[in-house]
């Protein structure tokens, strides 16, 4: 199975007041210590084929291209990496100018995957994003004459003051720049966010729940219209324009993460680098370990995993498939669980697979449960 | 000991007005607790006693004390239980004393259950020695609260004793007084045993420990005795008193107290109110005034999980053991399963059980809404107890539905009257009397459905006089009322652990109201559920729960499924503490949701 490369870039110009990743402030000399690490961290790694990388942050667009284009040439020199290998970058539009896109196309990024999230600046501005609607814009057409395989933007909706009507306007100005695909992503309030303190502090609301619906069922009615498939609970595209490196964590697959915070899992083995970052760079400096809670997945775990995620995908489960892969046939031991759920219309049933229907995905944690004990 | 020499007393408070306190500094001052010793409210031994500032069970302590006049008396302080519910105890602890101690707090004033209590103090012949306590708090007032016990309560308060259970100011003129005012008791030495069980427990060690005070003769180890209500002979292993520590002794006299245990295995053999005797040479009569402790309200408790029904079963054995009036019978409900139908003394009896059976016993509970015993004589003549909505028999074989009827006594300052009589009136009441004291206070005595009080009306109470009326009551009598079954349907079904018995006249109130409730609490799930309200057949209120649109998790951040997981763990474990009905999952609280419903109303 080929591995995909999950390499995280912890810092940010600005810390967008929704945002619970692990990420902190740019500063210049420890991200030129992270880049070294992170490097060797990946020297240091076994090897194997690889067939994805993914720059994930924080905001891994703030590296300079010759950064990135060195941990490519790491991950090239560690890994048998496929020729046609996706590697992805999460851009933040307001890093990237027309030069610098072009140099990170040279550098080997052939995705680019924007954190535009909303087309209004009003909402923007609610988020704490440092970036304009129009730079957005301006930035995506850049990336598009630059000439990258697939261009992909984040929307999310069900943002604090966001109206249906904002939403779909969102969703029309996305269509109207083509992109390769799209992620939609519901805001989700971690607690303690500092959003929740400026919505209480200004009113903002946000819709409820049956709205979050409603924005979300028409938001992919207008992409399905536009060639634009949905392929995931949170994701559509352009046939062909799939993430590779998204469905490995979909179909359970394997993935290495490098960097801080990283998560990897391999062969039914799981662990999570250390967050801090600059204990990070320490301990890799000195040549030392940074995984950590490091689980073995019992076979159980694995099949009940497998199907909370392979669920996600609008192609469900193939049973066969499943059971050649895990010797279990997940309709046979989950059937009369699921059976309300195929009742209600919120899972779907035909030859010899299982999936969520639109509806289902809504409430996708509920027939999840049905997987955990 | 000389009988001369022994005084029995009691000390009778309001919650809160500093009873267990000032029994503290009495130990203290007389040398039964060096000061070290001593951990605020020793006599409040129960957690839930010490939590709630509320005694339990009773105690009864001998105190040893030198008085001013140079003779040294046995003082056997007798601490009885501070809650209504708990009445019938409260007499019989009374009943095992001379005189009584009547505390009031210098800043709240006489309440309620002061008032019922000194009553009761005097229907037994006791004499009341008024106290004014917590003198050092800066809202005391003395002048007010000694004028309150002489037109409230009707004593003479002129030789009231200031005091601080805190400070421990006037404690030696209340030894004084103890010494001098009350009398000495008065039994005869020579006359065959008659000894007053006011209290007993079941102790893991030594089984049934009997709480008494001799009326007449003498009690001595070894002794043959009979118990005569319960019809039981026995022999004592042990007699003791306690120091509060226990101190065997060879024998208790004439005017004592103390413990005795003669291997009783059962607390139920061993009730409060029975007289010991001599089994050779049996008392004439036994000591008046033994009752049958009779629950007489009633709900079900189930386990949430319904594996755990053994271990639920024999928690609630093990408290019987120490609560004879906890009276319990299996039940099925279609809705919870296998659980109990319990029966308690009265609200306060209830939920101690319920704490109790969660706290040490980690048992997770589903309590339906209490109701009372009611009475049915259907049209063959047959006379029922109904203790259960689902034991009702079909409304066409009722011929007579009657409800127990309790007389209240509220104590209230003047400006909440308005509020409580509109209360009190919704609640069925037939006011009895409306008394205006001095001091601005009115003692309010209505006739009331017991029903209607145990739902809400203490709560409401409570609320309409922001605190200050206080509540006493007790069951006088059964009446015919015109009463009907209401029940809730979810998606059609009948839940039968969401019935209730009603008046005619608020049921279709009440069924709205509960509806509305059962809405709010029960969560959205796949598919819309019908909550509905229905007397009979007719539905007086629908309310619907919408199906649920939303509960998915967009991210999976960076392949981080482990937090994924964790999540739907958890969302998981939220639904098995709830009950489910057909397809439908019921929280816990929306069994007790009628007990909620009309408290913001």
């Amino acid at each position: 199975m080929n591995l995909g490369l999950y390499l995280h870039v912890p810092f940010c110009q600005a810390i967008c007041s929704y945002c619970n990743f692990n990420r902190g402030l740019l500063d210049e000399a420890l991200k030129t210590r992270y880049v070294a690490a992170l490097e060797q961290e990946i020297r240091r790694a076994p090897g194997g084929t690889a067939d994805t990388i993914f720059f994930g942050g924080g905001t891994p667009s703030l590296l300079d291209p010759a950064e990135i284009a060195r941990l490519i040439d790491a991950c090239r020199e560690t890994f048998d990496l496929a020729a046609d290998a996706e590697i992805t970058l999460e851009t933040n539009p307001e890093t990237a100018t027309p030069e610098r896109l072009a140099a990170f196309r040279d550098a080997g990024i052939n995705r680019l995957s924007f954190g535009v999230q909303s087309f209004d600046d009003n909402e923007l501005k609610r988020l704490g994003r440092i970036h304009s609607c129009a730079r957005a814009v301006e930035t995506i057409e850049a990336a598009k004459r630059t000439g990258f395989n697939s261009v992909s933007f984040d929307l999310m909706l069900w943002l604090p003051a966001q109206s249906q009507a904002s939403w779909l306007r969102t969703i029309d100005r996305a269509v109207s720049l083509e992109p390769d695909h799209l992620s939609l992503y519901l805001l989700e309030l971690y607690p303690n966010a500092p959003l929740k303190e400026d919505m209480a502090r200004a009113d903002w609301s946000m819709a409820p729940d049956d709205d979050a619906a409603d924005m979300y069922l028409e938001g992919l009615r207008r992409l399905e219209a536009a060639g634009l498939e949905q392929y995931e609970i949170s994701n559509v595209a352009r046939p062909g324009h799939r993430s590779r490196h998204n469905l490995k964590y979909w179909q359970a697959g394997d993935w290495l993460g490098f960097g801080c915070g990283a998560h990897s899992t391999v062969g039914g083995r799981r662990w999570k680098n250390l967050s801090a970052t600059a204990d990070y760079v320490e301990r890799i400096t000195a040549g030392q370990s940074v995984a950590g809670d490091v689980e073995s997945l019992s076979a159980q775990a694995r099949i009940e995993e497998a199907l909370f995620t392979g669920l996600r995908l609008s192609e469900g489960v193939d049973c066969a498939r499943f059971l050649a892969r895990f010797g279990v046939d997940p309709w046979e031991r989950y059937g009369e669980d699921l059976a309300p759920f195929l009742q209600t219309s919120h899972v779907w049933r035909r030859a010899g697979r299982f999936g969520l229907t639109r509806e289902g995905m809504l409430i996708a944690n509920e027939v999840f449960q049905v997987f955990v004990r | 000991m000389d009988q001369r020499l022994i005084r029995n007393f009691s000390i009778i408070a309001h919650i809160d007005h500093g009873k267990s306190t000032l029994a503290d500094r009495l130990l203290e001052t007389t040398g039964a607790l060096q000061a070290r010793e001593m951990e605020a409210q020793v006599l409040d031994s129960m957690d839930l006693e010490r939590e709630r500032g509320i005694t339990i069970k009773a105690h009864a302590v001998r105190l040893t004390y030198k008085a001013d006049d140079g003779q040294t008396y046995m003082l056997n302080l007798i601490d009885t239980p501070g809650h209504v519910d708990f009445g019938y105890e409260v007499t019989r602890s009374l009943a095992a004393c001379e005189g009584a101690l009547l505390l009031v707090d210098a800043s709240q004033g006489v309440e309620a259950q002061t008032l019922a209590n000194a009553y009761l103090a005097v229907e037994n012949n006791l004499e009341i020695i008024p106290v004014i306590n917590k003198i050092d708090l800066p809202g005391a007032q003395p002048d007010e609260a000694r004028r309150q016990v002489e037109e409230i309560i009707g004593l003479d308060a002129d030789h009231a004793i200031l005091a601080s259970g805190k400070t421990g100011e006037g404690v030696h003129d209340i030894l004084e007084a103890v010494v001098r005012r009350l009398p000495a008791p008065a039994g005869d030495p020579d006359a065959p045993l008659k000894a007053l069980i006011f209290d007993s427990w079941y102790d893991a060690y030594r089984g049934v420990v009997i709480l008494t005070r001799v009326i007449d003769g003498e009690m001595r180890v070894g002794q043959k005795i009979r118990l005569m209500a319960a019809g039981l002979d026995l022999q004592i292993d042990q007699l003791g008193v306690f120091t509060p520590k226990p101190v065997p002794v060879e024998s208790l006299g004439v005017g004592e107290a103390g413990f005795m245990v003669a291997n009783i295995k059962n607390v139920a053999d061993a009730k409060v109110g029975d007289t010991i005797t001599d089994a050779q040479r049996p008392a004439l009569a036994a000591f008046p005034g033994f009752k049958e402790l009779k629950p007489m309200v009633f709900a079900g408790l189930y386990p949430v999980e319904n594996s755990q029904y053994q271990e639920l079963r024999e928690a609630m054995e093990k408290l019987r053991l120490n609560d004879a009036a906890f009276f319990f019978e299996p039940e099925t409900s279609a809705a919870l399963g296998f659980g109990f139908r319990c029966g308690f003394l009265g609200l306060l009896h209830m939920e101690i059980v319920q704490e109790r059976l969660e706290r040490e016993y980690n048992m997770d509970l589903v309590t339906t809404a209490p109701g009372v015993l009611y009475r049915v004589t259907t049209t063959d003549g047959m006379v029922q107890e109904i203790d259960s909505p689902s034991k009702l028999p079909d409304p066409g074989r009722i011929a007579k539905f009657e409800e127990p009827i309790i007389k209240a006594t509220i104590l209230t300052p003047v400006d909440h009257v308005g509020g409580i009589l509109e209360l009190c009136q919704e609640k069925r009441g037939v006011q009895k009397g409306m008394e205006y004291l001095k001091s601005d206070r009115v003692v309010i005595t209505y006739g009331m459905p017991f029903n209607e009080v145990v739902l809400d009306f203490y709560d409401r109470l409570k609320t309409i006089s922001r605190g200050y009326a206080s509540l006493d009551y007790h069951v006088v009598g059964y009446q015919e009322a015109d009463l009907v079954k209401l029940d809730i349907l979810v998606n059609a079904e009948p839940v039968d652990a969401l019935a209730m018995v009603v008046h005619k006249d608020s049921a279709y109130g009440k069924g709205r109201a509960l509806a509305a409730k059962m809405r709010e609490l029960i969560p959205r799930q796949m598919f819309e559920i019908a909550i509905q309200a229905s007397i009979g057949s007719r539905v007086v209120a629908r309310e619907t729960v919408r199906a649920m649109r939303k509960n998915v998790l967009a991210k999976c951040y960076g392949g981080d499924i482990s937090r994924k997981r964790k999540l739907l763990e958890k969302q998981k474990e939220g639904k098995k503490r709830m009950k489910r009905v057909g397809r439908v999952e019921i929280p816990q609280e929306a069994f007790l949701a009628v007990l909620k419903v009309g408290t913001e109303s």
